[in-house]
């Protein structure tokens, strides 16, 4: 307990540097700005803020990171609620009772307990992280390769199943995107895999390119095929704050929702996704009057909203103490921290303490960064949401070129965003969900360099994998999941959890 | 599922699944493409994996899935193939294809293009990828890309100072002695940003179709 006062004080002596306040200030508003644009989400948002961050010291420019993430995603809720546009799949769920709400007049109330849902659940996240972060990496030092690849597994297993769609089209996905990973030099022999000859695949495929080419550029074509003239906000915004009868309400959503959020967050494979499905869930059954959900029910904003950024925090868990990426957001911080020359793992907490508890002090301090700027902003975010598709489109797509350019200077890297943009919209059009393929990619290369040194360990037994304790048993869960996952019946409810 | 709604309960012929199908060959498509590109490395053996050994594994993986969806398209009914457009993707690709060659320094074979900077680069990519977009008008086209590129030049130049080229280097020499790139870029921008409102107001303002009807984007539920 007192180390992790003495952590956490650490932390907040890092993050309250004027300068730090200052870029988790400046990371929260642009966040919000290019997250509350329709269509954009956070992983196009962070990937093309990313850029900003390259001029600052390492802490700061996780800091001002960690900013836009929250920004984008809070941006994402404010756009689900105002013009019934989830801006990710985490914000789905807030269109149904969220939009209701505003149709009611009641937008202002609906933005003013997402954003204190979500600070109240990241603060408890803030602690759960601080918490977890030291166990969890002495954790970590016990994990051998075997252990890392059946975790990794497990998380892709976990990712076919929450997966919306086809199960085998999922898992096709994730085939697809370890197999992009292996482009490149291979680790250990140096012999060029799938180059083409080309010079700029040789170092493999940049995450970044790849997730700006799915996640941004396919974006903007599917959204051309759907545009529609409609209203955009034309209700007043109302109040902002919740009086006492909505608080009475919706306190106790906050709390599940955190506590089903920040619980699936930690899961690897995108746990995070669920927690808004869950709370929503739990809240519609739980309520008295179940009908009132879908038609302007605070609790159902409340819940997954708090869910949501629970999730979105704790999902940092994995990332920071083990070094995988939960999802394709964390595997852009790990773009980032590399970029920085930080490996992320176990030992970023014992070599760079400054950074890690920094980090995790400045997740609360962007939380009410959030709270302070969303709420008085709320009339200039909706300013934004009326300018009209076919230009913003076109905003969107120069700055994803400038933004993928200055990350290493390559103009192959820009014709690549427009490749992969034109495969993502194929995939998209066959009905492939592209999020498995990124995390199938972003986790393609630690699955093979633990795969390989696991089977040199064990000089070319499979069994490594079942024998050793903990692997066996991840193995097992993952099974588990699969074999739950493809059972009839279970398959229904998971429609349904996903149509609601 | 709202998305279903659709249809896809087209009964003629033999395939019940076009989507299915064109998402079964695309896989296949693929697994023996990375196959034929794996066949000259080594496979290894499992106690000392080959460089081969993975991707080809994988695309069997991916070549089984694939045939798994061309045997479910002949079998289980399933959604159409949505129809296709044309437009978006062809400018938007042009678009940035615009961007990639004119950012910086570019030839390829006989074609070599100077490197034009963010200053060209910028307004090229807006103006052909908003023709994306049927309902694409070029004066406010214009007025986007000459006051958001000297915004951007500014921010990432200026501000930031990333290493991006921001004006072509012929233009310098046009300028004053004495000038830093700094005191050009600003200068620039500023001329810019002073085109952009002269278009704007320029040719009468016409605020038609301001009934606060704007083209939005709409999510699909699968997404």
């Amino acid at each position: 307990m007192g180390d992790l006062v003495s952590n956490l004080s650490l932390g907040f002596g890092v993050a309250l540097s004027l300068q730090n306040l200052g870029l988790a200030f400046l990371g929260c508003l642009v966040g919000t700005l290019i997250g509350v644009l329709p269509g954009v989400g956070p992983i196009a948002t962070i990937a093309m803020l990313l850029p900003i961050t390259f001029g600052l010291d390492p802490v700061g420019a996780l800091i001002m990171l960690a900013g836009i993430y929250y920004g984008a995603q809070y941006g994402g809720s404010t756009t689900a609620i105002l013009v019934n546009i989830p801006g990710e799949a985490t914000s789905v769920v807030t269109t149904l009772d969220g939009h209701q709400m505003a149709r009611q007049g009641r937008a202002g109330v609906a933005l003013g307990i997402a954003a204190i849902g979500s600070f109240f659940a990241g603060t408890v996240a803030t602690i759960v992280i601080a918490a977890l972060g030291a166990p969890l990496t002495r954790l970590a030092l016990i994990f051998g390769p075997a252990e890392y690849f059946s975790l990794m597994v497990m998380g892709l297993v976990f990712a076919v199943v929450l997966a919306r769609g086809s199960i085998l089209k999922a898992i096709a996905m994730i085939l697809v995107g370890v197999l992009l990973s292996t482009v490149g030099l291979d680790l250990e022999t140096g012999e060029e895999r799938m180059t083409l000859g080309l010079p700029f695949l040789i170092d493999g495929i940049d995450f970044a390119v790849l997730a700006m080419g799915v996640f941004g550029i396919a974006e903007i074509l599917r959204n051309l095929d759907h545009t529609e003239t409609r209203d955009v906000v034309r209700q007043a915004i109302g109040r902002l704050l919740p009086n006492r009868d909505d608080f009475r309400q919706s306190y106790k959503p906050v709390l599940r929702g955190t506590l089903i959020g920040a619980t699936l967050g930690i899961l690897p494979g995108n746990g995070a996704v669920l927690g808004p499905f869950a709370s929503y869930t739990v809240e519609k059954k739980l309520a008295k009057d179940s009908s009132r959900f879908g038609r302007g029910a605070i609790e159902g904003v409340a819940g997954p909203e708090s869910a949501n950024n629970a999730g979105a925090q704790t999902s940092f868990i994995p990332l920071l103490t083990l070094g995988i990426p939960p999802n394709a957001v964390m595997a852009l911080m790990v773009g980032a921290m590399t970029i920085h020359g930080i490996v992320p793992g176990p030992q970023v907490m014992t070599r760079n303490p400054e950074l890690f508890w920094g980090m995790i002090a400045s997740m609360w301090v962007g939380n009410l960064m959030l709270l302070i700027i969303n709420l008085p902003l709320v009339g200039m975010w909706v300013r934004l949401l009326k300018v009209p598709y076919h230009l913003m489109f076109p905003a969107i797509l120069m700055f994803c070129c400038i933004g993928i350019y200055s990350i290493n200077s390559l103009p192959t890297d820009v014709m690549f965003i427009g490749f992969f943009g034109i495969v993502g919209y194929m995939l998209i059009k066959f009905g492939f969900e592209p999020a498995p393929m990124l995390l199938g990619f972003v986790l393609g290369k630690l699955l093979e360099e633990n795969l390989r040194r696991a089977l040199i360990l064990s000089r070319g037994s499979l069994e490594t994998f079942i024998d050793r304790p903990v692997s066996g048993v991840l193995l097992l869960v993952a099974v588990a999941l699969l074999v739950v996952a493809l059972l009839p019946s279970i398959r229904k409810g998971r429609d349904e959890v996903f149509t609601e | 599922m709202s998305m279903s709604q659709g249809g896809g309960r087209d009964r003629r012929g033999l395939v019940r699944s076009p989507q299915n199908l064109a998402a079964g060959l695309s896989l296949v498509f693929l697994a023996a493409l990375a196959l034929w590109l794996t066949r000259g490395l080594s496979q290894g053996h499992l106690n000392a994996m080959g460089p081969g050994m993975l991707p080809d594994w994988l695309a069997y993986g991916v070549g089984l899935c694939g045939l798994a969806l061309l045997v479910a398209a002949f079998v289980k009914d399933g959604e159409p193939l949505e129809a296709w457009s044309l437009r978006g993707p062809l400018f938007v690709v042009v678009a940035i294809l615009a961007f990639a060659v004119t950012i910086r320094p570019f030839s390829f074979g006989p074609i070599s293009i100077p490197g034009l900077g963010m200053i060209v680069a910028g307004p090229l990519a807006i103006i052909i990828g908003g023709y994306a977009a049927p309902e694409a008008q070029l004066r406010p086209l214009l007025v986007l890309a000459f006051g958001l590129t000297p915004f951007c030049m500014v921010l990432f130049g200026d501000l930031l100072n990333l290493p991006i080229p921001i004006f072509p280097q012929s233009l310098a020499g046009l300028m004053p002695d004495g000038w830093s790139q700094k005191t050009i870029l600003r200068v620039l921008a500023a001329l810019m940003a002073v085109v952009a409102v002269v278009i704007h107001f320029a040719g009468g303002r016409r605020k038609d179709g301001r009934d606060g009807k704007i083209d939005v984007a709409t999510q699909p539920e699968e997404i």
